[in-house]
């Protein structure tokens, strides 16, 4: 029996510090996870939406075929191209907002310049490959008269749903359904 | 005698511009009839598209909606183009409304059309009405719009919305509203 007997009080008391240290370093890393957590609710909070896009057409005084971002300011959906003053709209009157997708050539023009002149169908060989699926954005606004109007962005794939989930917690409403897909066969349909 | 080898190749790129010129401005003629008259006493409102029952892409209805009024406005045949639910409309005494329903439409393909040329196209025919505020049809047409070649899906709506504006540009007219200046309909 060559342990060293520790009377019962010291022992009591070494119990209770390890305790107390248990339960402050507990507090310690709540308080800091929690610190972190509101640091981050005000960044998100203090940082506007912004989206790359290109608008299709329709959006008030902003050019067809165009690039630029969309963006969420205060009450207002803004789309601003480079450099250049922003056309905006207010959420509220935003109507409906419809999500799609599409596939297009990239390349633009010069591509397609380029594909018609290649020699013994090189260049369909090439559109083959050169397609990109994007999602295709359509909202519906009305201006201060009244007037309804419609505006088509068009944006990289999944980025859709990015926005359509940002304007919908802002209250719009999506009436139509989604459609996945609409061009991929050539389907004809007729009203009789 | 050596004959050049480029030959084939001319044959060829003149055949591809042939086609990339000629027919889309074969497929943006519209059949129509009647003389050439200005509807200057006419203001109209365009209302928004009826897909009725057919898988048209609400963005499409909605291209061919803004593109109407666009092409409407570029025609200066109209005083006035308002948009479907502006309130000023109700204001202006000759007004008549743009009804638009599609009657026909096939879904194309960009990529098809670049890799094939003959298929792929992207097809719509729409029956366009102009109605006065009783509802009595002032004209009635059924106008095609399509995408055969270049371009993508939604020139289609563009096509369209053009051809329905010049459409009404070469449609024989009443120069001042009057209940006795009704057209008979002529689809």
């Amino acid at each position: 029996m060559d342990q060293p007997v520790v009377p019962r009080n010291q022992r009591n008391v070494r119990r209770f510090h390890r305790r107390a240290g248990m339960r402050l370093l507990v507090a310690l890393i709540w308080c800091g996870l929690a610190a972190a957590a509101q640091n981050t609710t005000q960044q998100t909070a203090s940082k506007p939406f912004s989206i790359p896009i290109t608008h299709l057409l329709g959006f008030e005084n902003a050019k067809s075929n165009c690039s630029g971002t969309l963006s969420i300011q205060d009450d207002f959906l803004q789309f601003q191209q480079n450099r250049k003053p922003g056309a905006q709209v207010k959420i509220g009157a935003v109507r409906d907002i419809f999500l799609g997708d599409e596939s297009k050539q990239v390349g633009g023009l010069p591509m397609t310049l380029g594909k018609a002149a290649a020699p013994f169908g090189g260049g369909r060989v090439v559109s083959l490959f050169a397609h990109k699926k994007y999602d295709v954005l359509t909202l519906e606004y009305v201006d201060s008269d009244g007037g309804i109007h419609g505006a088509i962005f068009q944006l990289d794939k999944g980025q859709g749903d990015v926005v359509k989930h940002e304007l919908t917690a802002l209250g719009v409403i999506s009436s139509h359904e989604d459609q996945s897909k609409h061009s991929a066969a050539e389907v004809k349909y007729e009203n009789k | 005698m050596k004959t050049s080898k480029c030959g084939p190749l001319i044959a060829w790129v003149t055949a591809i511009l042939v086609t990339a010129v000629v027919l889309p401005l074969q497929s943006a003629t519209v059949k129509s009839s009647g003389s050439e008259t200005s509807a200057t006493g006419w203001s109209v409102q365009v209302d928004q598209v009826d897909a009725g029952t057919l898988g048209l892409s609400y963005s499409f209805q909605v291209a061919i909606y803004e593109n109407l009024v666009d092409e409407l406005n570029k025609t200066k045949q109209f005083q006035q183009v308002f948009r479907e639910g502006d309130h000023r409309a109700s204001e202006v005494p000759n007004l008549l409304v743009l009804k638009t329903t599609v009657e026909k439409y096939t879904a194309g393909s960009e990529t098809r059309r670049a890799v094939t040329t003959v298929s792929g196209a992207t097809k719509l025919t729409v029956r366009s009405q102009l109605l006065t505020r009783d509802g009595k049809v002032v004209l009635e047409r059924t106008v095609n719009g399509d995408v055969r070649f270049f371009g993508s899906n939604l020139r289609a709506t563009h096509n369209l919305a053009r051809n329905i504006a010049k459409t009404f540009k070469e449609s024989s007219w009443p120069d001042s509203p009057g209940p006795t200046a009704l057209l008979s309909v002529q689809p």
